[in-house]
Protein backbone atom coordinates (compact mmCIF):
# COMPACT_ATOMS: atom_id res chain seq x y z
CA UNK A 1 0.00 0.00 0.00
CA UNK A 2 2.97 2.14 0.72
CA UNK A 3 4.35 1.92 -2.71
CA UNK A 4 0.94 3.67 -4.48
CA UNK A 5 2.33 6.54 -5.94
CA UNK A 6 -1.25 8.03 -4.96
CA UNK A 7 -1.24 7.49 -1.60
CA UNK A 8 0.66 10.38 -0.46
CA UNK A 9 -2.23 12.50 -1.42
CA UNK A 10 -4.99 10.56 1.06
CA UNK A 11 -6.29 13.20 3.64
CA UNK A 12 -6.62 11.74 7.33
CA UNK A 13 -7.97 12.98 10.24
CA UNK A 14 -5.66 13.99 13.25
CA UNK A 15 -7.39 14.12 16.56
CA UNK A 16 -10.93 13.65 17.17
CA UNK A 17 -13.50 14.05 14.53
CA UNK A 18 -15.10 17.64 15.28
CA UNK A 19 -18.72 18.06 13.16
CA UNK A 20 -20.59 20.97 13.41
CA UNK A 21 -24.09 21.22 12.05
CA UNK A 22 -23.36 18.47 9.44
CA UNK A 23 -19.79 19.93 7.94
CA UNK A 24 -16.71 17.79 9.11
CA UNK A 25 -14.60 19.95 10.68
CA UNK A 26 -12.02 18.12 11.87
CA UNK A 27 -8.42 18.85 11.58
CA UNK A 28 -6.78 17.10 8.49
CA UNK A 29 -3.00 16.57 7.71
CA UNK A 30 -3.70 19.10 4.88
CA UNK A 31 -4.88 21.74 7.51
CA UNK A 32 -1.63 20.44 9.37
CA UNK A 33 0.27 21.77 6.95
CA UNK A 34 -1.57 24.90 6.10
CA UNK A 35 -0.89 25.69 9.84
CA UNK A 36 3.00 24.53 9.48
CA UNK A 37 3.84 27.16 6.74
CA UNK A 38 1.92 29.82 7.59
CA UNK A 39 4.13 29.68 10.85
CA UNK A 40 6.84 28.93 9.00
CA UNK A 41 6.12 32.29 7.08
CA UNK A 42 5.16 34.23 9.92
CA UNK A 43 8.58 33.00 11.75
CA UNK A 44 10.40 33.67 9.41
CA UNK A 45 8.97 37.56 8.60
CA UNK A 46 9.23 38.12 12.32
CA UNK A 47 13.05 36.86 12.96
CA UNK A 48 14.00 39.05 9.80
CA UNK A 49 12.06 42.30 10.70
CA UNK A 50 12.98 42.02 14.59
CA UNK A 51 16.65 44.03 14.21
CA UNK A 52 17.01 46.21 11.51
CA UNK A 53 20.46 46.29 10.58
CA UNK A 54 22.29 47.79 7.46
CA UNK A 55 24.64 44.81 7.33
CA UNK A 56 21.77 42.50 7.40
CA UNK A 57 21.55 39.09 8.59
CA UNK A 58 20.05 35.32 6.84
CA UNK A 59 16.60 36.14 7.73
CA UNK A 60 16.85 39.75 6.92
CA UNK A 61 18.14 39.43 3.67
CA UNK A 62 16.15 36.77 3.07
CA UNK A 63 12.86 38.69 3.89
CA UNK A 64 14.11 42.24 2.34
CA UNK A 65 14.79 39.89 -0.65
CA UNK A 66 10.83 38.37 -0.79
CA UNK A 67 9.65 41.94 0.20
CA UNK A 68 11.58 43.33 -2.98
CA UNK A 69 10.80 40.53 -5.10
CA UNK A 70 6.58 40.76 -4.66
CA UNK A 71 7.32 44.56 -4.70
CA UNK A 72 8.85 44.89 -7.66
CA UNK A 73 6.34 42.42 -9.84
CA UNK A 74 3.57 44.36 -8.53
CA UNK A 75 5.12 47.69 -9.89
CA UNK A 76 5.86 46.12 -13.09
CA UNK A 77 2.70 44.35 -14.11
CA UNK A 78 -0.06 46.21 -12.61
CA UNK A 79 1.41 49.36 -12.28
CA UNK A 80 1.56 51.71 -9.32
CA UNK A 81 -2.14 52.18 -8.79
CA UNK A 82 -2.09 48.33 -7.12
CA UNK A 83 0.24 48.83 -4.22
CA UNK A 84 -2.76 49.06 -1.66
CA UNK A 85 -3.17 44.81 -2.83
CA UNK A 86 0.81 44.42 -2.44
CA UNK A 87 -0.27 42.56 1.14
CA UNK A 88 -2.62 40.36 -0.25
CA UNK A 89 -0.53 39.06 -2.89
CA UNK A 90 2.46 38.91 -0.84
CA UNK A 91 0.69 36.84 1.70
CA UNK A 92 -0.83 34.44 -1.27
CA UNK A 93 2.72 34.61 -3.06
CA UNK A 94 4.35 33.24 0.84
CA UNK A 95 1.44 30.85 1.51
CA UNK A 96 2.10 29.43 -2.28
CA UNK A 97 5.33 28.97 -1.69
CA UNK A 98 5.73 28.02 1.56
CA UNK A 99 2.95 25.06 0.68
CA UNK A 100 5.08 23.76 -2.51
CA UNK A 101 8.46 23.72 -0.44
CA UNK A 102 7.05 22.69 3.00
CA UNK A 103 5.72 19.58 0.38
CA UNK A 104 9.18 18.89 -1.13
CA UNK A 105 10.44 17.36 2.83
CA UNK A 106 9.87 13.58 2.82
CA UNK A 107 6.90 12.25 4.52
CA UNK A 108 5.08 15.75 4.51
CA UNK A 109 1.65 16.15 2.89
CA UNK A 110 1.57 18.97 0.07
CA UNK A 111 -1.67 20.96 0.46
CA UNK A 112 -1.31 22.87 -3.29
CA UNK A 113 -1.83 19.18 -4.94
CA UNK A 114 -5.68 19.19 -3.96
CA UNK A 115 -7.58 21.07 -6.21
CA UNK A 116 -10.11 21.87 -4.12
CA UNK A 117 -7.28 23.95 -2.19
CA UNK A 118 -6.16 25.97 -5.80
CA UNK A 119 -9.62 26.29 -6.55
CA UNK A 120 -10.69 28.10 -3.71
CA UNK A 121 -7.60 30.73 -3.78
CA UNK A 122 -8.42 31.21 -7.73
CA UNK A 123 -12.32 32.11 -7.21
CA UNK A 124 -11.71 34.42 -4.45
CA UNK A 125 -9.04 36.01 -6.38
CA UNK A 126 -11.62 35.67 -9.64
CA UNK A 127 -14.75 37.35 -7.07
CA UNK A 128 -12.45 39.64 -5.54
CA UNK A 129 -11.04 40.95 -9.01
CA UNK A 130 -14.46 41.11 -10.44
CA UNK A 131 -15.01 42.94 -7.90
CA UNK A 132 -12.57 45.47 -7.95
CA UNK A 133 -13.16 46.45 -11.51
CA UNK A 134 -16.84 46.88 -10.87
CA UNK A 135 -15.64 48.94 -8.03
CA UNK A 136 -13.69 51.00 -9.86
CA UNK A 137 -15.20 51.23 -13.52
CA UNK A 138 -18.94 50.52 -12.72
CA UNK A 139 -20.85 49.45 -15.43
CA UNK A 140 -17.86 50.44 -17.56
CA UNK A 141 -15.80 47.12 -16.39
CA UNK A 142 -17.96 45.88 -19.09
CA UNK A 143 -16.17 47.03 -22.01
CA UNK A 144 -14.11 44.53 -20.92
CA UNK A 145 -15.77 42.39 -23.24
CA UNK A 146 -16.52 44.36 -25.90
CA UNK A 147 -12.90 45.08 -27.58
CA UNK A 148 -12.44 47.89 -29.78
CA UNK A 149 -12.13 48.00 -34.01
CA UNK A 150 -14.40 44.72 -34.34
CA UNK A 151 -16.78 44.43 -37.28
CA UNK A 152 -20.31 45.31 -35.74
CA UNK A 153 -21.33 41.76 -37.25
CA UNK A 154 -18.47 39.81 -35.69
CA UNK A 155 -19.04 41.54 -31.91
CA UNK A 156 -21.43 39.03 -30.70
CA UNK A 157 -19.38 36.30 -31.58
CA UNK A 158 -16.44 38.20 -29.92
CA UNK A 159 -18.15 39.35 -27.08
CA UNK A 160 -19.00 35.58 -26.12
CA UNK A 161 -15.42 34.54 -26.67
CA UNK A 162 -14.26 37.10 -24.39
CA UNK A 163 -16.74 36.29 -21.74
CA UNK A 164 -15.09 32.50 -22.20
CA UNK A 165 -12.05 33.80 -22.09
CA UNK A 166 -12.61 35.36 -18.97
CA UNK A 167 -14.64 32.52 -17.02
CA UNK A 168 -11.55 30.12 -17.68
CA UNK A 169 -9.45 32.44 -15.54
CA UNK A 170 -10.38 30.62 -12.38
CA UNK A 171 -9.74 27.53 -14.04
CA UNK A 172 -6.70 27.51 -15.28
CA UNK A 173 -5.01 29.26 -12.37
CA UNK A 174 -5.66 26.57 -10.29
CA UNK A 175 -5.67 23.81 -12.56
CA UNK A 176 -1.92 25.13 -13.03
CA UNK A 177 -1.19 24.48 -9.62
CA UNK A 178 -2.97 21.39 -8.75
CA UNK A 179 -1.41 19.48 -11.78
CA UNK A 180 1.99 20.38 -11.69
CA UNK A 181 2.19 19.95 -8.19
CA UNK A 182 0.51 16.20 -8.05
CA UNK A 183 2.12 14.98 -11.17
CA UNK A 184 5.43 15.66 -9.99
CA UNK A 185 4.88 14.42 -6.50
CA UNK A 186 3.35 10.93 -8.22
CA UNK A 187 6.67 10.91 -10.48
CA UNK A 188 8.63 11.20 -8.04
CA UNK A 189 6.71 8.61 -5.82
CA UNK A 190 6.99 6.40 -9.75
CA UNK A 191 10.97 6.17 -9.70
CA UNK A 192 11.38 6.10 -5.98
CA UNK A 193 8.90 2.61 -5.96
CA UNK A 194 11.13 1.60 -9.09
CA UNK A 195 14.44 2.11 -7.11
CA UNK A 196 13.18 -0.63 -4.52
CA UNK A 197 11.66 -2.78 -6.76
CA UNK A 198 14.68 -2.91 -9.14
CA UNK A 199 17.13 -3.12 -5.86
CA UNK A 200 21.02 -2.96 -5.55
CA UNK A 201 21.29 -3.79 -9.56
CA UNK A 202 19.38 -2.34 -11.63
CA UNK A 203 18.03 1.00 -9.11
CA UNK A 204 20.95 3.38 -9.62
CA UNK A 205 19.61 4.57 -12.35
CA UNK A 206 16.00 5.73 -11.41
CA UNK A 207 17.77 6.86 -8.22
CA UNK A 208 19.44 9.00 -10.82
CA UNK A 209 16.01 10.19 -12.02
CA UNK A 210 14.57 10.97 -8.74
CA UNK A 211 17.61 13.49 -7.35
CA UNK A 212 17.09 15.11 -11.19
CA UNK A 213 13.46 15.39 -10.68
CA UNK A 214 13.75 16.29 -6.56
CA UNK A 215 16.13 19.30 -8.32
CA UNK A 216 13.48 20.40 -11.20
CA UNK A 217 10.36 19.59 -8.35
CA UNK A 218 11.65 22.70 -6.62
CA UNK A 219 11.98 25.13 -9.56
CA UNK A 220 8.46 23.95 -10.23
CA UNK A 221 7.49 24.71 -6.50
CA UNK A 222 8.65 28.10 -6.86
CA UNK A 223 7.71 28.77 -10.52
CA UNK A 224 4.43 27.71 -9.91
CA UNK A 225 3.97 30.06 -7.09
CA UNK A 226 5.81 32.91 -8.99
CA UNK A 227 2.92 32.57 -11.65
CA UNK A 228 0.15 32.19 -9.72
CA UNK A 229 1.57 35.38 -7.73
CA UNK A 230 2.12 37.10 -11.52
CA UNK A 231 -1.11 36.17 -13.13
CA UNK A 232 -2.96 37.76 -9.88
CA UNK A 233 -1.19 40.87 -10.43
CA UNK A 234 -2.02 40.30 -14.49
CA UNK A 235 -5.93 40.18 -13.67
CA UNK A 236 -5.61 43.52 -11.08
CA UNK A 237 -3.85 45.14 -13.93
CA UNK A 238 -6.84 44.33 -16.17
CA UNK A 239 -9.62 45.36 -13.41
CA UNK A 240 -7.50 48.75 -12.27
CA UNK A 241 -6.06 49.56 -15.60
CA UNK A 242 -8.83 49.09 -18.34
CA UNK A 243 -7.56 49.62 -21.69
CA UNK A 244 -8.27 47.10 -24.97
CA UNK B 1 16.78 77.18 3.15
CA UNK B 2 18.61 76.06 0.12
CA UNK B 3 18.90 72.71 2.07
CA UNK B 4 14.98 72.28 1.87
CA UNK B 5 14.87 73.66 -2.01
CA UNK B 6 17.55 71.16 -2.57
CA UNK B 7 15.42 68.56 -0.81
CA UNK B 8 12.22 69.32 -2.57
CA UNK B 9 14.15 69.04 -6.33
CA UNK B 10 15.42 65.76 -5.06
CA UNK B 11 11.74 64.45 -4.38
CA UNK B 12 10.61 65.97 -7.48
CA UNK B 13 12.69 63.94 -9.18
CA UNK B 14 12.59 60.77 -7.39
CA UNK B 15 8.86 61.07 -8.13
CA UNK B 16 9.54 61.81 -11.36
CA UNK B 17 11.54 58.62 -11.51
CA UNK B 18 8.61 56.60 -10.08
CA UNK B 19 5.96 57.39 -12.27
CA UNK B 20 7.79 56.90 -15.69
CA UNK B 21 9.18 53.49 -14.31
CA UNK B 22 5.66 52.41 -13.02
CA UNK B 23 4.22 53.06 -16.41
CA UNK B 24 5.96 51.25 -18.62
CA UNK B 25 4.40 48.21 -17.99
CA UNK B 26 6.28 44.70 -18.92
CA UNK B 27 6.95 41.61 -17.03
CA UNK B 28 10.43 40.86 -18.53
CA UNK B 29 11.00 38.97 -15.30
CA UNK B 30 13.92 36.73 -14.26
CA UNK B 31 12.36 33.66 -14.81
CA UNK B 32 9.28 34.31 -16.96
CA UNK B 33 9.34 32.67 -19.95
CA UNK B 34 9.18 29.09 -19.02
CA UNK B 35 6.05 30.48 -16.42
CA UNK B 36 4.03 31.63 -19.87
CA UNK B 37 5.09 28.55 -21.57
CA UNK B 38 3.38 27.20 -18.14
CA UNK B 39 0.30 29.65 -18.40
CA UNK B 40 0.02 28.96 -22.30
CA UNK B 41 -0.46 25.65 -22.17
CA UNK B 42 -3.18 25.54 -19.40
CA UNK B 43 -4.83 28.51 -20.26
CA UNK B 44 -5.56 26.83 -24.25
CA UNK B 45 -7.06 23.65 -22.10
CA UNK B 46 -9.07 25.82 -19.87
CA UNK B 47 -10.54 27.86 -22.36
CA UNK B 48 -12.00 24.61 -24.40
CA UNK B 49 -12.88 23.40 -20.85
CA UNK B 50 -14.71 25.86 -19.39
CA UNK B 51 -16.30 26.32 -23.36
CA UNK B 52 -17.45 23.14 -23.17
CA UNK B 53 -19.38 23.20 -19.62
CA UNK B 54 -20.77 26.58 -20.38
CA UNK B 55 -22.39 24.47 -23.48
CA UNK B 56 -23.45 21.40 -21.51
CA UNK B 57 -25.04 23.97 -18.94
CA UNK B 58 -27.41 25.87 -21.43
CA UNK B 59 -28.06 22.62 -23.02
CA UNK B 60 -29.33 21.48 -19.28
CA UNK B 61 -30.90 24.63 -19.30
CA UNK B 62 -32.57 25.25 -22.62
CA UNK B 63 -33.13 21.25 -23.65
CA UNK B 64 -31.38 21.60 -26.81
CA UNK B 65 -29.32 18.83 -26.14
CA UNK B 66 -26.26 18.08 -28.23
CA UNK B 67 -26.36 21.47 -29.93
CA UNK B 68 -25.37 23.84 -27.70
CA UNK B 69 -22.42 21.71 -26.44
CA UNK B 70 -20.91 21.74 -29.74
CA UNK B 71 -21.08 25.42 -30.76
CA UNK B 72 -19.88 25.93 -27.27
CA UNK B 73 -17.09 23.90 -27.82
CA UNK B 74 -15.81 25.35 -31.00
CA UNK B 75 -16.12 28.69 -29.52
CA UNK B 76 -14.02 27.75 -26.70
CA UNK B 77 -11.45 26.41 -29.08
CA UNK B 78 -11.40 30.05 -30.61
CA UNK B 79 -11.15 31.69 -27.50
CA UNK B 80 -7.81 29.47 -26.53
CA UNK B 81 -6.62 30.27 -29.50
CA UNK B 82 -7.25 34.09 -29.66
CA UNK B 83 -5.51 33.71 -26.12
CA UNK B 84 -2.45 32.11 -27.26
CA UNK B 85 -1.88 34.63 -30.35
CA UNK B 86 -2.73 37.45 -28.11
CA UNK B 87 -0.04 36.46 -25.53
CA UNK B 88 2.11 35.86 -28.34
CA UNK B 89 1.80 39.23 -29.40
CA UNK B 90 2.25 40.39 -26.38
CA UNK B 91 5.57 38.67 -25.97
CA UNK B 92 7.00 39.68 -29.46
CA UNK B 93 6.27 43.33 -28.77
CA UNK B 94 8.11 43.25 -25.71
CA UNK B 95 11.28 42.15 -27.78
Amino acid sequence: MATNPMHQFQVHRIGPEIKIAGIDLSFTNASLFMLLSAIAICGLLFLGTREKKIIPNKFQLISEMFYNFIAKMINDTAGSKAKPYFPFIFSLFMFVLFCNMLGMLPYSFTVTSHIIVTLLMAIFIFIAVTVIGFLKHGLGYLKLFVPSGVPIFLLPLITVIEIISYLSRPVSLSVRLFANMMAGHTMLKVFGGFVISLGMLGGWLPLGFSVALTGLEILVAFLQAYVFAILTCIYLNDALNLHH
Amino acid sequence: MTNLNNFKTRLKIAKDKLKSSSKNIDNSGNNSSMGSAFKLSTDLVAHVAVGTIIGFILDNWFDTKPWLIIIFFFLGSAAGILNVIKTAKKMQEKE
